[in-house]
């Protein structure tokens, strides 16, 4: 009896897309396709654009399929090849090196319950997101953040510590479990 | 909560992703993309095989026919692809005069010159599309 995809493993479905299989790809596009778009939107990119680079992070991940061994999670080799083809944009319009501090935006912590990561990240700046989010989100190791947005190593650890730090005020005084917004895995 | 405790939990919240509405409609436009793609890519393999069939198939008629060693058949084809390949021929040769250069004699290459500039083209080509994939990357 033939195996229904649903039922198959990622690196069981990677294997057969990498062998050409548009729908084994189709049904791992169903399964990541929303964490990959959720990186892209708290790393800063705006809905639209979020999209456009997942389904070209997704195109990649297709024609490279056969490079993808297994060693990690199928999702987040993805999320790394779309977190790149994101830096390569905003790359271009050099947002990350403006030392944009965001301070003042930062909401009050006095409504419980209602934080979540998204609205935690807003609280942040633009390099601060982004840094927090390659590092945390898609699993990327400090020097390689720095190799990737061209910025000196010391200004990736200071952004990710201080949005870090940032993340932690606006999270704790909630009182409430982290990730207490209903999420899928 | 301590840094050590925040990190993982950090790592946690990054790790659930909330499942986006238009799912379905996502996967299917990646799907759409991926068959666009593919049927692209068939059509230019398979111009690429047509050319290099019938440049092939030419090469080994002109061979056959100056050795004087062609059958009847062999003839009638030869020279219909030959007057394909002459048409052809004229018609780059009267793209090359309009962009000023009616010196370069097409007709007067030999068949290694026309081999070697196909070559040249073809690494050009080759050449940009690998800056184009490391571009991608």
């Amino acid at each position: 009896m033939t195996q229904s995809l649903v039922d198959r493993h990622d690196v069981e479905l990677a294997a057969l897309a990498a062998a050409g299989g548009r729908r084994e790809f189709g049904e791992l596009v169903r399964r990541h396709g929303s964490a990959v778009r959720g990186l892209l939107r708290r790393m800063g990119a705006q809905p639209s654009l979020a999209d456009d680079i997942a389904q070209d992070a997704f195109i990649q991940a297709f024609e490279r399929c056969a490079e993808f061994r297994g060693e990690g999670t199928f999702a987040a080799w993805v999320k790394r090849i779309a977190a790149r083809l994101y830096i390569k944009r905003v790359a271009k319009e050099a947002r990350y090196v403006a030392e944009v501090e965001n301070e003042d935006a930062a909401p009050a912590t006095d409504h419980a319950g209602l934080v979540d990561l998204d609205e935690a990240l807003k609280v942040l700046s633009e390099p601060e997101r982004l840094c927090v989010s390659l590092c945390h989100g898609a699993g990327m190791a400090h020097p390689e953040i720095a190799a990737a947005l061209n910025l000196p190593l010391g200004t990736v650890k200071s952004h990710v510590k201080r949005g870090l730090d940032k993340l932690r005020a606006r999270l704790q005084p909630t009182g409430q479990p982290l990730g207490s917004a209903q999420h899928v895995g | 909560m301590s840094a050590d405790e925040f990190d993982p939990e950090i790592e946690r919240l990054f790790a659930r992703s909330p499942q986006m509405p238009d799912a379905a409609l996502f996967t299917a436009q990646v799907e759409q993309k991926l068959q666009k793609g593919s049927h692209v890519r068939v059509l230019a393999l398979g111009l690429a095989g047509v050319i290099g069939g019938v440049v092939a198939v030419r090469e080994t008629m002109s061979v056959n026919m100056g050795s004087g060693e062609g059958v009847v058949a062999g003839n009638a084809l030869g020279q219909g692809i030959r007057s394909v390949s002459f048409n052809a021929q004229d018609a780059v040769q009267t793209g090359l005069d309009q962009l000023g250069l009616a010196n370069l004699e097409l007709g007067s290459m030999g068949g290694m010159q026309m081999f070697w500039i196909a070559a040249g083209a073809l690494i050009a080509l080759a050449a940009a599309g690998v800056m184009k994939l490391s571009q991608d990357m």
